[in-house]
């Protein structure tokens, strides 16, 4: 190798343990670019913590402190207090899950660290499953996807819980979905997150898993990048709970990025259209909610 | 403290990183940076690296856009003008929205380097002590002498008229190529160290002699003879390349009233425009189908808009002057079958002749080799390539231009010059036996195209000959954007004088235009491969040259993936 090179890798080392072409390293390296190196993350029981490197190693050059898969939020929470009483107000403290993190096993201490709107960023990596255990469904995995736990025709029969609608009805100061195929947007979220202090932010990041789901490692971010394009996963923020904004509206069918996945390979056409009809409708509610921000912000504003 | 209390009992905390892990091993394909040669830049003939120049262009960086076409062509602001751009009809654009504009970003790119004055670069090779002498400074033997100068050879141009520029001057009329734009290419190829010298005619005597003095001798003379139609009352009939080199020494007399023009060439087109500007009334009389006439399309639209009619699938007869003009007799012709040379020939229809009616009538079918010794031989012991023909023996004479290559087009002739210096070059270094594999070497993917740059070593040389296609570029990157408009002389406008009827493009525009291009095959410095490496291998090197650390790369070919342009590709690891 060339002696003139710039072997500039932000605030992570190479070596984590992830799968090739895993969302979720890719996810970290975005945010701690919006974050940076005045951070410390709390990670509970989940793939990135195996990522995050196994004692005595570590994948980052910011402090981590690895939990309890239920404790990421109230954890976060405690390192917060501890550096305010060192009075530390520079460092921002980021809870970094996974969707059973968050969704399941880690919803009871993330509502309630959001309802005392403690100063920490609640991030969700989500890839849709247990990944780490071995691709079991969780309340995050989407309607129709087949996982360890719901194989064959047992395909997953229930709708993706809304966390972001459950963050909003706590009136967080600010919400937003990210997708790391989008960097410029998924990092300047990370910074306003940053900048923003004193209460409760959450991000819930989209982060594709190619051995879970059945796809290519090098189509990592070509998937991620149709997840939003089909409005499956649309990127929008939502500030105190009211005010929602949406950042890119998709242009492409769900077919396009439902197909191209093992884990919807057994979809009929009808399945898919039931699908679209669902992504449309939930696509609607939030130009609804975004209507009806800029209808009252109207409002608001004195007449000039 | 307690001494189980210690924080450190309590708290494991690591401190040594996952560096150690080589996750590299876990990888069975690897990434490589490997730049591809954009289907433009294989299809011009002058073999200009038009993705970099459109990249540079892009970036605002306007005078490093016009050294790097320099590299291959020192007539950007003519061929801007008067190229017949196949590259845009190779750009992979097209089948996003429209193709970029080469042709009228060149054009942009070289007003740039006029307005600035710019000097050509410096011979890029070691002097060697050779001297060429060339017949002929039309843009193939200006071409020739460029070229040989930048490999270090120096070169003479003996130009039998008072001025150089052949075909460009005395061919092209000036509201396609103003005569000052074709002076100061000209003088700044003259500045870089190739001497013109003016009315010294050539013929096989003074052949002989400077074929003597010099290593070698290059004839590029065109081609001179105008073509006879061989019909009867042809002595009727005005040789409308003469009639172009009048108007442009000012000499012509000024045509009125219903004219015909015979032919449907690049000259046809030219003559019939000019007649036009002259206040005549043209109408070109073709043997074809106007589908199938040779002249470049964006002219025939040009000339039609401007009010030149044309008559397809008719074929003169005779000719037979009178007191009050011409009258044409005149043969409707019927589509046939394709003949050998791939085109549909034209077989008299049943209809008898037709007579038509002109004040005067103009033939416009192209010209031939003047001389016999404008060409090689057919029995000559040369190296015969697909520009030029370099015929062997004490001393060593070579033919460019027109007469030897299989298209007749400034861009071709360009390249003629180009690849007869090559040839030069390779003989005088390495000898006859090297020619060959030297002109084989620089060609742009799979060729005619030949560069300069890759014959000198540069970056270009390190690019690998796949064509990149539309399916190569990731479109997830690029959003449909219009074609810039080329701002043009409204036609009624261009019709009424010799004002360049085509202008330059606005800097705001060329810019954007610039911007538009897939850059294909080429690292532009996107930073996608790096942005997205889920493990941060990808290292920038000096000059934003990046590599992957391949100690840890798992090999999951994102990058590859998400490289918009095609640099990248997987190989499989060797065991
Ligand atoms: C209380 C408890 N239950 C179960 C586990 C086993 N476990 C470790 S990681 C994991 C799955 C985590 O899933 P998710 O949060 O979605 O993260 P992912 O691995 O998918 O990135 C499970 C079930 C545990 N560590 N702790
Ligand atoms: S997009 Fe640019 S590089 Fe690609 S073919 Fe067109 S002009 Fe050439
Ligand atoms: S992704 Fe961008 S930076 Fe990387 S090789 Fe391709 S063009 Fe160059
Ligand atoms: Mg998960």
């Amino acid at each position: 190798m060339s002696e003139s090179i710039n072997a500039d890798r932000g605030l992570t080392y190479p070596g984590n343990l992830g799968c090739p072409g895993c969302g979720a390293s890719i996810a970290i390296n975005h945010a701690l670019k919006g974050l940076g190196e005045k951070t410390v993350l709390v990670i509970p029981a989940c793939c990135f913590a195996i990522m995050a490197g196994p004692y005595p190693m570590t994948a980052l050059k910011v402090p981590i402190l690895h939990t309890a898969f239920a404790t990421a939020a109230v954890s976060a929470a405690g390192v917060r207090a501890g550096l305010d009483m060192q009075g530390d107000t520079e460092t921002t403290v980021v809870a970094w899950a996974g969707d059973g993190g968050t969704f399941d096993i880690g919803i009871q201490s993330l509502s309630g660290t959001a309802e005392r709107n403690d100063d920490i960023i609640f991030v969700c990596y989500d890839n849709e499953a247990y990944m780490n255990t071995g691709v079991q469904r969780s309340s995050a995995t989407p309607y129709g996807t087949r996982t360890t736990t719901t194989p064959g025709a047992g395909w997953k029969r229930t709708r993706k819980k809304n966390i972001m609608e459950i963050m909003a009805a706590h009136r967080i100061p600010y919400a937003a979905t990210a997708n790391i195929a989008f960097p410029d947007d998924f990092i300047r979220k990370f910074a306003k997150a940053r900048e923003m202090r004193g209460g409760t932010r959450f991000i819930h990041v989209f982060s594709s898993c190619p051995t879970g789901w059945g796809v290519a490692s090098s189509l990592a971010i070509k998937i991620a990048r149709l997840a939003t394009r089909s409005n499956i996963f649309p990127l929008y923020e939502i500030e105190n709970g009211t005010d929602w904004t949406l950042n890119l509206e998709g242009d492409l069918p769900v077919g396009d990025y439902l197909g191209a996945q093992g884990r919807f390979r057994h979809l009929t056409p009808e399945d898919l259209e039931q699908i679209q009809q669902e992504v449309d409708a939930d696509l609607a509610l939030i130009q609804e909610r975004v209507a009806a921000t800029r209808v009252r912000k109207a409002h608001l504003k004195p007449e000039t | 403290m307690i001494a189980s209390l210690r924080p450190t009992l309590l708290f494991p905390v690591s401190r040594t990183s996952t560096e150690a892990n080589r996750t590299g091993s876990w990888r069975f394909v690897r990434p490589v940076y490997r730049f591809k040669t954009a289907p433009c830049s294989a299809a011009c003939p002058a073999g200009i690296d038009i993705p970099t120049v459109e990249m540079l262009a892009s970036r605002g960086q306007i005078h490093d856009a016009w050294a790097h076409i320099c590299r291959e062509n020192p007539f950007p602001a003519v061929c801007g003008r008067v190229c017949f751009h196949p590259c845009e009809d190779a750009c992979n654009r097209a089948e996003l929205d429209a193709p970029i504009a080469i042709n009228a970003l060149e054009r942009y790119i070289g007003d740039a380097g006029l307005a600035a004055c710019s000097p050509l670069v410096s011979p890029a090779a070691a002097l060697l002590q050779r001297e060429v002498a060339i017949v002929g400074a039309g843009p193939a033997g200006l071409a020739a002498g460029y070229f040989l100068t930048q490999l270090g050879i120096s070169a003479e141009i003996f130009e039998s008229t008072e001025e150089p520029g052949g075909v460009l001057r005395w061919g092209i009329p000036s509201y396609r190529l103003p005569k000052a734009v074709l002076a100061a290419e000209i003088d700044r190829i003259a500045a870089a160290g190739v001497k013109i010298h003016c009315n010294r005619p050539v013929n096989p005597d003074t052949l002989a002699e400077m074929a003597a003095r010099y290593d070698a001798v290059l004839v590029g003379a065109g081609l001179a003879a105008p073509l006879r139609l061989n019909i009867s009352g042809e002595a009727s009939i005005i040789d409308g390349l003469a009639f172009l080199k009048q108007v442009q020494a000012g000499s012509a007399p000024v045509a009125s009233g219903e004219v015909a023009v015979i032919g449907g060439g690049n000259t046809a087109i030219d003559v019939a425009r000019t007649l036009l500007r002259q206040g005549a009334r043209p109408t070109i009389v073709y043997r074809r189908r106007r589908q199938d006439m040779p002249a470049f399309g964006h002219e025939i639209a040009a000339a039609e808009a401007e009010g030149v009619r044309i008559v397809e699938l008719m074929a003169p007869v005779s000719a037979a002057a009178d007191g009050n003009g011409v009258r044409m007799t005149l043969q409707p012709m019927r589509a046939a079958e394709v003949g050998a040379d791939g085109r549909v020939r034209a077989v008299p229809a049943k209809q008898p002749p037709q007579e038509m009616r002109f004040k005067a009538v103009f033939s416009g079918i192209g010209a031939g080799v003047a001389e016999p010794w404008h060409r090689p031989a057919d029995e000559a012991d040369a190296i015969r390539l697909s520009h030029c023909a370099i015929c062997r023996g004490t001393p060593t004479v070579g033919y460019i231009g027109d007469p030897v290559t299989a298209e007749n087009s400034v861009a071709h002739a360009i390249g003629s010059g180009k690849q007869a210096a090559i040839a030069l070059h390779a003989l005088f270094t390495e000898g006859p036996e090297a020619v060959a594999p030297a002109v084989d070497r620089c060609r742009v993917g799979p060729g005619p195209a030949l560069s300069m740059e890759i014959y000198l070593n540069g970056e270009r040389s390190r690019r690998n000959g796949r064509v990149v296609t539309f399916a190569d570029v990731n479109t997830d990157y690029f959003l449909r954007a219009e074609r810039c408009a080329i701002p043009a002389l409204a036609p009624a406008a261009a019709a009424n004088g010799f004002e360049e009827a085509v202008a330059t493009l606005k800097p705001r525009d060329a810019l954007a235009e610039a911007a538009r291009c897939f850059n294909c095959g080429i690292c532009n410095d996107c930073d996608n491969c790096r942005i997205f490496c889920p493990e941060q291998t990808i290292l920038v090197g000096e000059g934003g040259r990046r590599s992957v650390d391949l100690d840890y790369c798992k090999g999951c070919g994102i990058c590859t993936v998400e490289c918009p342009r095609c640099a990248m590709d997987m190989e499989e690891e060797s065991a």
